[in-house]
Order: C-alpha cells, then sequence, then structure tokens
C-alpha cells in the first residue's frame, strides 16, 4: 500500500502540497485531478522520493521514502511514467528497458531481455527494440516509457501525466495500452488531464486544489451530483474539463475572437 | 672539430626527443583525463567542501601560465621540501595537474549538459549513484566534451614543449641541440615543426573518428 499522510511540500515561499493524505491499496487505481498547479505531479515525485517532503510522512508498503535506504527498497516495487518521457536517448529501445532490472533488481539478462521483447511486442513495437529514442514518434517514446516501467514488474505503477504531451491520436494508443493495464489489475497511481478515461479505469478520483486534498471518493460518488459534484471547485473544474458531458461546447466559428 | 651537417644520428635524437614529447603528453593527459573527470563528478553531486576546495585548486592552475607552474614546481618545490626532483618528474606532474584543471571546466560543462529529466528517471528506477555516472551522466557527458577535450588535447601536445626549458630532452630540446651543432635554425625548427604538426594532425583525425562514433545517438549540439 502507498499511504501518504499529512503531506507538506513548499518551493520557497509557495506551498505546493497542504497536508495532503491518500491511500493506494494493491488493485486499485487511484487517478489525481486537478488543475495545473494544483501539486498533483508534485504529489506523485514525492512518492518516488525525486523531491524531499517539508513535513508528513509517505510509505510504500511500510517503506519510509524519507530514509535513504528504505527509499531505495521502496524504488523497486514502483515505477515511473514521465510526461516528457525521460527515455535515455543514447541507448537502444531495449536496453531503455533492461537497464534497470539488470543494475537495480540484479535480474538475469537474458531473462530481462526476453520479458522486455515480449513488452515492446505487446504494445505493437516489437520492431523498435534496436531503434534509439530519437527515432520514435511521442506516442512511440510513450510506450516505451510504459514498458520502460512495466520491466520492473512493480507494484505500483506511477503515472504522471503521461499523454499531455500527446497529439490525440497519440493519446488514444497510450490510453488503451493503460486501460489494458487497469482491466488487468495493474495498481496505478494515476495523474491527468483525461477525466473521461480516468472515470472509465478508476476505482478512486481524489481532487487537488491549490496544495490542498478537498474531494477523494470512489468513481462513482466522484461524478454524482450529490457526489463530487456537488462540489462548487470541482463542477467548474469538470464542466470546463469536459464540456461534452455537461453543456455542449461551442462551435469554433462562434468563439469570440 | 665541429661536424656541421646532418648525420643518421641525428634522426635517432629527433625520433627520440619525438618520443619523450608523446610519453610525457600521452601520460599527462591521461592523469589528467582520470582526475579532473573525477573533481568533476565530486562538484556534480556538490561534495561539501572537497568540491569547493577542488574547484578554487583548478581555478588556479587553469589561469596561470603552464611555464610559472613549472618553474614552481622544479625550482619551488625542492627548495621546500630540500629535495630535488627529477626534469622528467616535475614536468610529469606539472603538465598532469594542469591538464586535469581544463579537463575539469569541460567535464563539469559535459555533465550539466545531460538532460536532468532522464537523470530523475534512472534515479526513480532505483539506479545508484555510481550507476547513474557510468550509464547515464558519463556516456552522454562524454559525447559532449570529446570535442573540446580533442581540442585540449592537441594544445596539451604542444605545450610539452616548454619541459625543455628545465632540461627535459624532448622534441623542442632535441631541436636545440642540433640547431647548436649544425647552426641551420631554419631547417631544424622547419623539422622540428613538421614533427609537431604531424603529431597534432594524426590526434585530431583519432579524435574526430572517436567522436563520430560517440555522437552516433547523441541529441544534437545547441539549438
Amino acid at each position: 500500500m502507498i499511504a501518504v499522510e499529512g503531506v507538506v511540500k513548499r518551493f520557497g515561499a509557495h506551498t505546493v502540497l497542504d497536508g495532503v493524505s491518500l491511500t493506494v491499496a494493491p488493485g486499485e487505481v487511484v487517478t489525481i485531478l486537478g488543475s495545473s498547479g494544483s501539486g498533483k505531479s508534485t504529489l506523485i515525485r514525492c512518492v518516488n522520493g525525486l523531491e524531499t517532503l517539508d513535513g508528513g510522512r509517505i510509505s510504500v508498503d511500510g517503506l519510509d521514502v524519507a530514509d535513504p535506504r528504505q527509499l531505495a527498497q521502496a524504488r523497486r516495487l514502483s515505477a515511473t511514467v514521465f510526461q516528457l518521457f525521460n527515455l535515455y536517448p543514447h541507448m537502444t529501445v531495449l536496453r531503455n528497458l533492461t537497464l534497470a532490472p539488470e543494475l537495480v533488481l540484479k535480474r538475469p539478462k537474458a531473462e530481462v531481455e526476453g520479458q522486455a521483447r515480449a513488452l515492446l511486442a505487446s504494445v505493437g513495437l516489437a520492431g523498435k527494440a534496436n531503434s534509439y529514442p530519437g527515432q520514435l514518434s511521442g506516442g512511440q517514446r510513450q510506450r516505451v516509457g510504459i514498458c520502460r516501467a512495466l520491466a520492473m514488474n512493480p507494484r505500483y505503477l506511477l503515472l504522471d501525466e503521461v499523454t499531455s504531451a500527446l497529439d490525440p491520436e497519440m493519446t488514444a494508443e497510450v490510453l488503451a495500452i493503460l486501460g489494458r493495464l487497469a482491466t488487468q489489475g495493474t495498481t496505478m497511481l494515476f495523474v491527468t488531464h483525461e477525466v473521461e478515461f480516468a472515470r472509465r479505469i478508476s476505482t478512486r478520483i481524489v481532487f487537488l486544489d491549490q496544495g490542498r486534498l478537498i474531494v477523494d471518493l470512489p468513481t462513482d460518488q466522484f461524478f454524482a451530483v450529490d457526489g463530487g459534484l456537488a462540489h462548487p471547485r470541482i463542477h467548474q473544474f469538470l464542466s470546463k474539463m469536459a464540456p461534452s458531458s455537461t453543456a455542449p461546447a461551442a462551435p469554433v466559428a462562434e468563439m469570440p475572437a | 672539430m665541429r661536424h656541421a651537417g646532418f648525420t643518421w644520428h641525428d634522426g635517432a635524437l629527433l625520433a627520440q626527443g619525438l618520443g619523450v614529447s608523446l610519453g610525457l603528453f600521452v601520460g599527462t593527459f591521461l592523469i589528467g583525463l582520470v582526475l579532473g573527470s573525477a573533481a568533476a563528478v565530486v562538484r556534480h553531486f556538490r561534495v561539501p567542501a572537497l568540491g569547493a576546495l577542488l574547484h578554487t585548486a583548478l581555478e588556479l592552475l587553469r589561469n596561470s601560465p603552464v611555464l610559472v607552474q613549472l618553474f614552481l614546481v622544479f625550482f619551488g618545490v625542492p627548495a621546500l621540501i630540500h629535495q630535488p626532483l627529477t626534469p622528467v618528474f616535475a614536468a610529469g606532474l606539472t603538465l598532469s595537474a594542469n591538464t586535469a584543471a581544463f579537463v575539469y571546466f569541460i567535464a563539469v560543462a559535459g555533465l550539466d549538459a545531460v538532460g536532468r529529466e532522464q537523470v530523475e528517471a534512472a534515479r526513480a528506477f532505483g539506479l545508484s549513484r555510481a550507476q547513474l555516472v557510468r550509464h547515464i551522466l558519463g556516456p552522454q557527458a562524454a559525447a559532449f566534451a570529446v570535442a573540446p577535450l580533442v581540442g585540449l588535447a592537441v594544445n596539451q601536445l604542444q605545450v610539452t614543449s616548454l619541459v625543455s626549458v628545465i632540461g627535459v630532452i624532448d622534441l623542442t630540446k632535441a631541436g636545440d641541440i642540433l640547431n647548436l651543432r649544425t647552426l641551420r635554425p631554419f631547417a631544424v625548427w622547419a623539422i622540428v615543426g613538421a614533427l609537431y604538426f604531424a603529431a597534432a594532425k594524426t590526434l585530431t583525425l583519432l579524435g574526430n573518428r572517436w567522436e563520430r562514433r560517440l555522437r552516433a545517438h547523441a541529441p544534437p549540439l545547441g539549438l
């Protein structure tokens, strides 16, 4: 279980996370919604230890991420997929996948390579094993990013706005893979702006607003009129994020210039 | 009786001098490469005290003439420790430290040029600092640094000529000896110059080949 308890994170005078608490139990898909700057990505970065905490505690299966030794252990349990892919540009796609399993998990090279090739095949990239990240499209790079995370056999998949840098077509490619992972029971902490998709795959949705977690509800209750939608901030957010679900959007021609 | 003409023995003298110059260059450049890169890694991980100390020392070395450093080591250090240094030892020490200073600044820039986001990915995936340097930072920093390093190597090869003034019989000193005997400075220094040129040109060609290999899949430089 990932347990976030009263986490505070400041950048200078700016408080990005202000006492956030949430849990992700095995098998759950927990989606974090919120506008840009609400602290969603920072929360993911706190869980994988890329940011240090200014207050509170985060543990992954009981391992405290503030302790360097426990963090090293915790990082073997979770794997992150990044918004801008963050692939290693000087390594082949295959090496991007096998590096951490070999070096960190000390798994045998042949076994890791076999798994990596199978993962690439499962996302339609079987022919790209020996390509370099610079030779791939954004959607392909993010599929590699997902495979790189899955090659760690993680208990928890941390997804940080993984489709924000992609066009709609590429977004669809990536979401299809994530949807499949969700139905297979992969545990995910999912930061996204894809509200409709989150609604389909999430067990719970939490809403962050200016660093504070204002709602943590099962998905159906989050979208219920007397549930999350009753909260004015969430209603405002959803009506802007997914106009089709609440009010019809104005055609482009009618929009004021 | 003076032998003013060139003899076969002169060729051997020049070849020996060239060997000393090349040996001194290769040895001190490799030592400088290792020390300078190690110092850059220390700086990159912001090791307290040690990082600042190394930075100051290497800054001093980079910003003072090699000849002055050579005199300081060859004449100054023996006065301090009451123990003479051999010219070759003093030359090796000075050139290694001086090369390390220039390598340090090139390596620091190379390490800084590696994208922060991949470093974060590697850390999030649990790579240790040593693994990070070995697999992520090192190869990419090397690709960024190879062009300035080749330039530095060509320069340091030529800087070895300064050690002739403290009595090391390198290529320049061999030329000097030959010149004093034959009194044909134009011919002697043209030959010595051509030998330096040939060595430096070979170095550049090797460096360019190495660069092409390292940069084969690196992101393009600049904008």
